[in-house]
């Protein structure tokens, strides 16, 4: 490719695209990282690359997200690695090291680094570190259209003779510039010998300290000084880099002793790694001033005028919590009538027609059994959570992609870190009161692993939606004139024992770490509709495998539990019934130490409003299948109807929901399986006092498998969730104890 | 003065990061570097964190982080 191809401008089409044949294809694919700033595009320019072929996990060990796709362009196989967005490559955060790591262990073999045209700056503080790497580049001028609809003029054949590397003005969110990005990428790692990025001087002081301990370490360290890129070696280790020392086995007296060390140390005072920063920043900007003319007049930005009011001193904070309320009726209301919808699909059709399936197959009816209400449930289970997660991830990453999401956290943060959280902790919390589920995968945008582990500790205090089924029966039965109120002080309970339990955690498990708040408020900006949808769309998919799995083992389990010893008459002397005797002593102080209870409460663990259904089972049996056999069986076609018109139905509920204001009609809990039998059982079977009691231990005992499975994904160990099970069993059996032995003492026990 | 001191609208010179170790670190990744210029923008609504503006770009921090900061009033 030739220097000519790279018009200024954003090219449409230019001749290095047309003519990909010049680079030699290789057989085997290149590996392609790619490194840039937080908000400088960079995901929107990986969705725009490869689109529907990304793959997202995590990187190995800890919970930061990885994404990787693998292609061809132009006949050449390309293995595209996302590294975590990064200001720098310190060695102090976990994104920083793992792109580090990446880069120096893993030899990509060539890194596209992403900037942003709008802040040149800074981007290039990070785009200096990078060419230390010696890795051949190709620099990304993303958000380019933007940089000249504000007037910016940037030199960009200037840029690349400065630099030494190819540079590609490019417009992820329209799609521009991504072809002939590539093909300079491909024509860069055709011939990496001749792609070497140019050494920039960091003046002479600096520049003769690395000669002289690049020397020294290869005559004393050959083997180390070989694995890596010589002038970044010294330069780490210049800056007093701790992790690379450990990781070499460097003797750590010898480099202070170091005389070229000594030298800069006094000429330029103690802190070396200041001065490396410093030296940095002015080679930065110094590229700057050589290629960007900004216009002599600056006019008030677009982000500067919005802020104005939603960061205002009085309207800041109604606004934000106006966006919240629209965020979270928005996605409970959008995704209830499909969740609803789905339900009633497995419930509905798919049940009926397994059963007749198995019917016509002459199959025992164990199988049966096990199919309708081990697997298809555990099916349902996974689907109805579908919706919600798919619209959370929506409405989240059109927060974060907006920009939205850091003044939120710029809003928050006082009383978030007054519990010890971070400002960005409140929309997990918040999607908490919805479901735990999308609240723990909201988590993700946390960066810190310390506020993540400890918002997803405290999240699952939040009463969610599933609770509220158990509320609505316990409340109608024992508290009739005064249920809202009851409940209410249950949302309540939740909230104050979060507070309390923050305080706590902030003065035992999480003491010391006092994790920084320097955060940069990105410009707003629209995201795309295409980027939102994929990044939905690779969440969801996540969610759905991973958690479907454990969730339909977990609800397969439960049946065996429930339907074992084989031929298992009466539900008390099933395995689960068995399990919740022996267990039921426990909750004996607590008032209800009965094993009907007890079993409910361990169905429960697969999600809590189980805990009505179970109970439905073993106090009521008969009610519920009677229900099930009214009338004649629809026929295929009547549940073909059925199932188009109940999507229809979830649409038009949708619509409207999004239209209504008022209420969350759609959270309220279905009454269904309050029916009389159930609720005189209960009547009969509990107290006022004690049903209250039972409440606040549903509200407070461990998170449900979903969460467990969110949580496990997110943190990539079982962990946090040991924690949060530990000590939610504890706080709930207290909490209990404290509502029953207490309330017995004053007199309520009646 | 520090930079916490700084009321919004009011630009500094900085003249000194008290922080050590990684929010030193971080803070002149940032930016923050002795000589810049910085400006108060706006102070959250809750009475903390703060909003300025340096390298041409807006940052916030709590006013803890800010403190750290010496700076020197430019008029």
């Amino acid at each position: 490719m030739s220097k000519e191809a790279q018009a200024q401008g954003v090219p449409a089409q230019t001749a290095a695209a047309e003519k990909p044949a010049l680079h030699a294809v290789t057989k085997r694919p290149i590996t392609i990282a790619v490194a840039g700033n937080p908000n400088a595009g960079k995901s929107t320019l990986i969705n725009a690359i490869a689109g529907s072929r990304l793959h997202v996990g995590n990187w190995p060990g800890v919970t930061v997200e990885r994404k990787e796709a693998q292609f061809e362009f132009s006949g050449q196989k390309i293995r595209l690695v996302d590294l975590p967005g990064t200001y720098s490559l310190s060695p102090y955060t976990q994104e920083e090291i793992i792109a580090r790591d990446y880069l120096v262990y893993q030899k990509p073999d060539l890194v596209i680094n992403v900037v942003d045209a709008t802040n040149l700056e800074r981007n290039l503080y990070l785009s200096v570190q990078l060419l230390e790497l010696g890795i051949p580049m190709v620099m990304a001028l993303n958000i380019y259209d933007e940089a000249e609809a504000k007037g910016f003029r940037i030199d960009v054949p200037g840029m690349e003779k400065l630099l030494g590397i190819k540079v590609i003005p490019t417009a992820a969110t329209k799609n521009r510039g991504i072809k002939e990005l590539l093909a300079a990428a491909l024509g860069v790692a055709a011939a990496p010998a001749q792609h070497q990025p140019r050494q920039l001087s960091y003046g002479p002081d600096i520049d003769q300290a690395e000669a002289t301990l690049r020397a020294n370490l290869a005559a004393k360290y050959p083997e180390v000084s070989q694995r890596f890129p010589a002038r970044w070696l010294s330069f780490k280790l210049m800056e007093g880099d701790e992790e690379l020392q450990r990781e070499l086995n460097l003797d750590p007296q010898a480099l202070p002793r170091e005389a070229a060390l000594e030298h800069l140390r006094r000429a330029h005072g103690e802190d070396l790694e200041a001065l490396m920063a410093d030296a940095r920043y002015a080679l930065a900007s110094g590229l700057t001033r050589e290629v960007l003319r900004r216009p002599e007049l600056r006019k008030t930005e677009i982000t500067e005028k919005i802020d104005r009011i939603v960061l205002n001193r009085f309207l800041g904070i109604p606004i934000f919590l106006g966006a919240m309320w629209l965020m979270f009726k928005l996605t409970f209301d959008v995704a209830t009538p499909f969740a609803d919808w789905l339900d009633a699909l497995i419930a509905g059709p798919f049940m009926r027609w397994t059963a007749a399936g198995l019917g016509l197959l002459g199959a025992p009816d164990w199988t049966l059994s096990l199919a309708v209400d081990g697997v298809l449930s555990g099916v349902g289970f996974v689907l109805v959570f579908v919706p919600v997660i798919f619209a959370m991830m929506f409405f989240i990453t059109f927060l974060e992609g907006s920009g939205y999401m850091a003044r939120a956290a710029f809003v928050m943060d006082r009383a978030m870190h007054a519990i010890g959280l971070h400002g960005k902790s409140f929309i997990p919390m918040l999607l908490s009161f919805g479901c735990n589920v999308p609240g723990i995968y909201a988590t993700r945008t946390l960066e810190n692993p310390r506020d993540k582990a400890l918002t997803a500790l405290l999240l699952p205090l939040m009463s969610c939606g599933a609770r509220l089924p158990v509320y609505v029966l316990f409340a109608a039965v024992f508290f009739a004139a005064h249920a809202g109120t009851v409940i209410w002080s249950l949302y309540v309970l939740g909230i104050a024992l979060a507070i309390l339990m923050g305080v706590i955690f902030k003065k035992t498990l999480f003491r010391g770490e006092a994790p920084m708040f320097i955060m940069e408020l990105p410009p707003y900006r629209l995201p795309s509709l295409r980027n939102l949808l994929i990044h939905t769309w690779e969440k969801g998919k996540h969610f759905l495998i991973k958690a479907g799995t454990y969730i339909l083992a977990v609800s397969v389990l439960v049946w065996f539990l429930l339907n074992l010893p084989w031929g298992v008459e009466h539900k008390r002397d099933s395995y689960l019934g068995k399990t919740g005797a022996a267990i039921a002593p426990v909750f004996e102080p607590l008032g209800f130490g009965n094993w009907e209870a007890a079993s409910s409460l361990i169905t429960g663990i697969i999600a809590k409003e189980i805990v009505v259904g179970t109970m439905g089972e073993i106090y009521a049996p008969g009610a519920l299948a009677a229900e099930e056999s009214e009338g004649p069986a629809p026929t295929f076609g009547e549940d073909l109807i059925e199932i188009g018109g109940g999507f229809v139905d979830a649409l038009q509920g949708a619509g409207l929901n999004i239209v209504s204001t008022f209420g969350v009609a759609s959270l309220a809990a279905e009454d269904e399986s309050a029916g009389t039998p159930l609720q005189s059982a209960v009547r009969g079977a509990f107290t006022p006092l004690s049903a209250y009691a039972f409440m606040a231990f549903v509200l407070l005992y461990m998170p449900c498998v979903v969460v467990a499975i969110a949580m496990r994904q997110e943190f990539g160990s079982w962990k946090w969730f040991g924690v949060a099970f530990a000590y939610q069993s504890v706080l709930a059996w207290t909490v209990a104890l404290i509502i029953y032995q207490g309330g017995s003492l004053l007199g309520l026990g009646g | 003065m520090n930079l916490a001191q700084l009321k919004p609208g009011e630009k500094g010179k900085i003249t000194a990061i008290g922080a050590i170790g990684p929010l030193k670190r971080r803070l002149m990744d940032m930016g923050v570097l002795i000589g810049e210029e910085v400006k108060v923008v706006k102070i959250a609504p809750l009475g903390d964190p703060l909003e300025v503006t340096i390298k041409s770009y807006q940052l916030s921090l709590r006013k803890k982080e800010a403190q750290g900061i010496a700076v020197e009033v430019l008029r």
